[in-house]
């Protein structure tokens, strides 16, 4: 059992070290509990090491000692002896210096103290506390290797052991008791000095330690549950890896996670000695259990992780076709100028390489030197920075078919590297860094959509990051309305007539009211193009909403139906002149998005106050079609014509009284509105004219098991931050799904089956004619057969509509009850851009609407 | 009210207690329009430099007008206490002519003749006050106030880092100077905004002339005998020339304003109070050489002008990459910083994207004049441009490629070089005390 700096650094945290090295006795186990230093300990030693004189040695070495007696006497503890003699070794060391011994080797010296205060000081509590603990001096046990291409500093500081199973130590150890403690981080060399193992030491003893005496099992003791699907700190969604081999973990390792360092691994792979990662605050979490066995389980990636302050070389020339040694030579130029090449791709007449970030690459003109002797074979681009975004998982390639929504998302970048490497473990993207942060939350979602990272493996993922640590607390999700308390009156319904609408207005309040607590916004819209149902226009005018319209169509559904006091607002895109005319004769405040209405209708505007809708350059959305910002998207005026428009507002006698910005639909990141909204106050502080400001809409709505939901008072708490430094300018959105989504399903009827090629299909009595998001953006609907809940479900269907078109699929690969002619099929989350986009596409009925209010 | 109608902008009053000046002024027979600087722990005005304090919050008084002023621009401007005398007279005529001139191009004004301050008081017979040795550095949250601040800091001089007014990021960069700091707060008049709304003229105004003239009284009241400005050489320089006038975006920043408020100070609050620029000999690019050595700040400094109020910790968060002042910085620092640094502190690459092509262009006064920007002189950046085509490491980005084969070829190669532009020149006005210090950036 492996424990790190802060756990070894208080008394609770011993308290709570003793506690389950107990239980591990009690489960009958022989344990040894290896230390990592006191926390800053470590630290403090290298600092030591670097003073110059003898007094300031000295003092530091008096500070060092006097964390150890802290501690001694919170455990109500005399001084042990072990201890005394390591306090005794510091002060001799640091009145020497290092001139005896040698720098290195003293400093080696000084270093390894750390743990053997640590281990003498544990040793001391837990036998105090009616554990007898043997104090082992790893040492003893650890010995070094000396390999050919190391110099004295690496021999000294980062040494290496070998590691193979010792059956006479085990013999040795059984003798001496049942509960031992050693150091992390030190072995010795062949003449008997003390040696460290360099980063991730401590990690790395327990790992020698496991496989010298082929451990039952390595336990990593930390403060974070294991291993996760990304790094929490980039993607809170992240979940818990709970079963890994050792070359996946590895390669995740390897490739970002913190949490082990990647060199601990391979020791324990030949005596297959399993490392389990534990959380010390959660003991009863399952943690990462890393081991040899790979158990039937569908091929899954396992995590995505990114790394940053990536620089590509890309070298270009025809001289390399066919040409004996010519790589050889380019290469011989990144070793000259110490530069280390990571990942390469390379064609006929490219090669690009990777370097990862080193002082040596950002301080030094290592990077100019090499360009300029590259520059005399071949034409050099430096690119930088960029990131590389590595997917691991076992078995890659056979994953390839399901990953075309996240090969899409890279189409949209600029992607300068693709690397996949024969053990078929990894597949690395090389981007623009600054893509990356957006990016990596969403890539995540995106390969759980895709069935790639197989969340619903409940043996491979645990919980998310975000569900352990989060803060929140964790609610247990309500089930859907339709599901029990509604399901006969669907039942019902359904039998009357089908295809079929039906709305719920409560939940349409319930998120109505969920929006209204978000205390900085002093205007919310409701959408209407995501349902312009009359019951619905009046519930949300009720609740206070006022009302946002694309089209005179939409303002004279509002007009018929919500109080002539109800603010609205057009906002149009690429609409004739005559639609403006239309709206400005009514109270709505009108949002221009281009330069021509002003440039060509100026007139219609002269002493008008309009909102400015501007394109940020850059769209988010769980789709390409449903992004509304970017050069790509026909939305928003983009920044460099913000002059020319204002210049124009200025001709008309036009007040710019809103600046507004929509990035798109199906965001659920929380701190994304507040970067909008920052964004829109900063160019707003340059237009005298503007009052308020439109952060849009696109509010996420999860709709995959296990998405979480979009934490409303984080999204609170972003928007207050930004108003706290803005106060001048009032806050709008308009959302639009995030209120009707939920309240909404489509009752259809089951029709006929269909086996073909390994593939089942469940014919229903509607389809992209009802409801075209499945088919227009990839959305996924939940679909159960409300007739059979409850029943085993057992069949894998393709969800089919009657419409001639082959992409008229509601859902693939469903699970779902054995289904019989006639059964209610239910579509959920059908509220919003359902009924509104259905068409008589085949001259079929349209779906009727039906509203429910209790 | 009209604000383009109105006929008179009057000085009103000004006022100063317990840290707090309170400054007051009106269009015609409107209301007060009232501005307030705070500034912190002020100590009592000692008896001996009351008079000073008095003169130095009279000067800011009039010259923090110009933000009201210039919402109306009426054709009178009347002083409740009485006509100036003239050298003050002169000192904001030049001010509110010059500082505007760029408001004035934009909204199509003529101000020639408009601005005429009452001139016929007389002037009071002033000396030294023995001010302490020590020195305000105002920081702006780019690279040239820390280049300042090093340069004192490398000479053991005693400053203290200034600044008004909120901003996270020179919060963050005054933090990093490891200096004293000093926050004044400046709240605009809320008339201000109501105006605007009204219909209010609105543009570009002189705010290093009103930040000046707080440093002014704040030199005063806490005892400091200088205030080093970070304005370089190019700031003297005009944007461009229209109908006639010299229209420079950076009026305030430059010699010939420095000289006027210098020499006011000097006989009118305190002859031994200095006001100066440290960086006053240096080209942009000299500037940029010295601030490459300084790499404790690249992770907290920004020159970009979209005026960030919330800090996150990624370089996105500091630098939009679309505005001049992005892309000179990132051009004037390319050459004195291996090219992985200079990336990291941009987070991209702004010379190997083709949609930044146009604002390159206009820095190169290619197809284009000078941008409205505190930036340096075209020729500067066209030998920076010029010195990178030249280095195998830069030569494929996308805009020097373009620079290469498009650009270049029209050149005067001879005119290029970059070594000219790190020779300082010899004109500044750096008390002999801190001169020491002005040496040190262009070693």
């Amino acid at each position: 059992m492996k424990f790190g700096g802060t756990s070894v650094a208080t008394l609770p945290r011993w308290q709570n070290i003793r506690e389950l090295v107990a239980s591990r006795r009690a489960e009958g186990a022989r344990v040894l509990v290896v230390v990592s230093a006191l926390t800053g300990i470590t630290d403090a030693l290298k600092q030591l090491c670097g003073e110059g004189g003898k007094d300031k040695r000295k003092a530091a070495a008096g500070a060092i000692a006097q964390r150890h007696y802290d501690l001694l006497e919170h455990m109500q503890l005399a001084l042990p002896g072990t201890l005394g003699a390591r306090l005794s070794d510091l002060a001799a060391l640091a009145a020497d210096g290092p001139a005896p011994r040698g720098e290195l080797a003293w400093q080696a010296q000084v270093q390894a103290l750390g743990e053997l205060m640590s281990s003498a000081l544990g040793a001391a509590f837990l036998s105090h506390s009616g554990l007898p603990t043997q104090w082992l001096d790893a040492r003893e046990c650890l010995a070094a290797v000396a390999l050919p291409n190391q110099n004295e500093r690496t021999r000294l500081l980062s040494a290496m052991v070998e590691a193979k199973p010792d059956p006479a130590l085990n013999a040795r150890l059984a003798a001496l008791g049942e509960v031992f403690i050693t150091q992390g981080f030190i072995a010795r060399e062949q003449h008997g000095r003390t040696v460290l193992l360099g980063r991730g030491g401590s990690d790395t003893s327990a790992a020698y330690f496991g496989a010298l005496l082929k451990a039952a099992r390595v336990e990593i003791w930390t403060d974070v549950a294991g291993m996760f699907s990304a790094n929490p700190r980039q993607v809170p969604g992240a979940r818990l890896l709970q079963r890994l081999d050792y070359e996946e973990a590895q390669e995740i390792a390897s490739t970002g996670a913190k949490v082990l360092h990647p060199r601990c691994l391979s020791p324990l792979r030949e005596p297959r000695v399993p490392l389990l990662i534990k959380d010390t605050n959660h003991p009863e979490l399952e943690g990462t259990v890393i081991g040899p066995e790979v158990r039937a389980h569908a091929p899954s990636v396992k995590a995505i992780s990114a790394r940053k302050g990536i620089t590509l070389v890309s070298m270009e020339s025809v001289g390399m076709w066919q040409q004996v040694g010519f790589l050889a030579d380019v290469f011989a130029h990144f070793k000259t100028h110490g530069l280390s090449v990571d990942l390469i791709g390379s064609a006929e007449t490219n090669v690009t390489v990777s370097l990862d970030p080193t002082e040596n690459l950002l301080d030094s003109d290592a990077i100019a030197a090499l360009a300029s002797d590259l520059a005399k074979v071949c034409r050099v681009k430096v690119i930088a920075p960029c990131a590389a975004i590595t997917l691991v998982g076992r078995g890659m390639r056979s994953l390839l078919h399901t990953l075309s929504g996240v090969l899409a998302e890279f189409g949209q970048l600029r992607v300068h590297l693709i690397s996949q490497s024969s053990n078929n473990l990894n597949l690395t993207f090389v981007v623009d860094e600054e893509v990356v942060d957006a990016l990596l939350p969403h890539l995540h979602d995106l390969l759980i959509g895709a069935g790639a990272l197989r969340t619903d493996d409940s043996a491979l993922f645990g919980p998310s990051w975000q569900m352990l640590y989060g803060g929140g607390e964790v609610v247990p999700a309500v089930p859907a309305w339709w599901r029990v308390a509604q399901r006969a009156r669907l039942l019902e319904l359904a039998a009357e007539a089908t295809p079929r609408y039906v709305y719920h207005l409560p939940t349409v309040r319930q998120q109505a009211r969920e929006l209204k607590s978000l205390a900085a916004v002093d205007r919310l819209h409701y959408a209407v193009k995501a349902n312009t149902h009359p019951a619905i226009l009046r519930v949300l005018a009720a609740e206070g909403f006022a009302f946002e319209c694309v089209s005179p169509g939409e303002l004279d559904a509002v007009a018929a139906v919500v109080a002539e006091s109800v603010p609205l607002l057009f906002t149009p895109n690429f609409a004739p002149r005559r639609d403006y005319v239309r709206a400005l004769a009514t109270r709505a405040t009108v949002t221009l998005d281009a330069l021509h209405p002003l440039q060509h209708w100026g007139e219609l505007f002269r002493g008008r106050e309009i909102v400015l809708r501007v394109d940020l350059g850059r769209g988010l959305g769980h789709h390409e079609k449903v992004r509304t910002g970017g050069s790509a998207s026909k939305f928003g005026l983009p920044l460099d014509q913000l002059p020319a428009f204002l210049q124009l507002a200025e001709t008309h006698g036009v007040a710019v009284r809103g600046l507004h910005a929509h990035l798109g639909s199906g965001v659920l990141d929380a701190g994304h509105w507040g970067e909008v909204y920052a964004q829109l106050a900063s160019l707003a502080e340059r237009i005298a004219s503007v009052v308020f400001l439109n952060i849009g809409g696109g509010l996420g709505v999860p709709a995959h098991p296990g998405e979480a939901s979009l934490d409303v008072a984080a999204l609170d708490r972003a928007l207050r931050e930004v108003k706290a430094v803005y106060p001048q300018y009032q806050l709008w959105m308009e959302p639009g799904r995030y209120l009707v989504a939920d309240a909404g399903v489509l009752l259809t009827r089951a029709t006929q089956q269909k086996d073909k090629g390994g593939f089942r299909y469940l014919g229903v009595d509607t389809g992209m004619n009802s409801l075209i998001r499945p088919a227009l953006y990839d959305a996924w609907h939940k679909i159960v057969n409300l007739s059979r809940l409850g029943e085993p479900a057992t069949a894998l269907y393709q969800v089919v509509g009657p419409i001639c078109e082959s992409g008229d699929v509601l859902g693939t690969d469903r699970r779902l009850q054995e289904a019989h002619e006639g059964d209610v099929i239910l579509i959920a989350q059908a509220g919003a851009y359902g009924k509104v986009m259905s068409s008589h596409y085949n001259l079929r009925d349209e779906a009727d609407e039906v509203v429910i209010d209790d | 009210m009209q604000p383009r109608l109105t006929r008179v902008f009057r000085f009103v009053r000004s006022s100063y207690a317990d840290g707090v000046a309170e400054l007051a002024y009106a269009f015609d027979d409107g209301e007060e329009l009232v501005e307030t600087i705070r500034f912190p722990q002020a100590p009592a005005v000692p008896a001996e430099r009351r008079a000073a304090f008095d003169a130095a919050l009279k000067l800011l008084h009039l010259i923090a007008g110009v933000s009201y002023y210039k919402a109306g621009v009426p054709p009178r401007i009347e002083l409740a206490d009485g006509p100036l005398d003239d050298a003050t007279a002169e000192l904001l005529d030049q001010l509110y002519l010059h500082g505007l001139a760029e408001f004035a191009y934009r909204n199509g004004l003529d101000l020639r003749g408009r601005i005429i301050f009452p001139r016929g008081g007389s002037a009071p017979a002033i000396g030294a006050l023995d001010l302490p040795k020590r020195t305000l550095v105002p920081i702006g949250g780019g690279k040239d106030s820390l280049v300042a601040v090093e340069a004192i800091k490398s000479i053991g001089g005693e400053a203290t880092a200034v600044w008004v007014g909120n901003s996270a990021l020179i919060a963050a960069c005054a933090e990093r100077t490891g200096l004293p700091t000093l926050n004044i707060q400046r709240e605009l008049a809320p008339g201000l905004f109501e105006l605007n709304r009204l219909g209010a003229w609105n543009g570009h105004i002189p705010v290093t002339a009103v930040n000046s003239a707080i440093l002014a009284v704040a030199a005063i009241l806490y005892g400091y005998d200088s205030i080093t400005f970070a304005n370089e050489r190019s700031a003297s320089a005009a944007t461009l020339e229209y109908d006639g006038q010299q229209v420079n975006h950076q009026w305030s920043k430059s010699l010939a304003f420095e000289r006027l408020l210098g020499d006011w100070l000097h006989t009118h609050v305190a002859a031994d109070l200095d006001y100066c620029s440290l960086l006053r000999p240096y080209s942009e690019l000299a500037i940029t050489r010295a601030f490459a050595k300084l790499t404790p700040y690249f992770d907290v400094f920004s020159s970009c002008n979209r005026n960030f109020k919330l800090l996150g910790p990624k370089p996105v968060d500091r630098w939009c990459g679309q505005c001049p002042k992005c892309h000179f910085v990132f051009l004037a620092l390319a050459p004195f910083l291996p090219k992985p640094r200079l990336l990291a502190i941009f987070g991209r690459n702004l010379l190997d994207d083709e949609n930044q092509a146009a604002g390159f262009d206009a820095l190169l006064e290619y197809r284009d004049h000078k941008p409205f920007e505190c930036v340096g002189e075209g020729a500067e950046a066209r030998a920076a441009m010029h010195a990178l085509s030249l280095r195998p490491e830069w030569q494929e980005d996308a805009l020097v490629a373009r620079f290469r084969s498009e650009i270049l070829p029209q050149l005067d190669v001879a005119q290029l070089a970059l070594e000219p532009w790190l020779q300082p020149s010899a004109e500044h006005r750096v008390p002999l005390r801190l001169q020491a210090a002005l040496a040190a950036i262009g070693a």
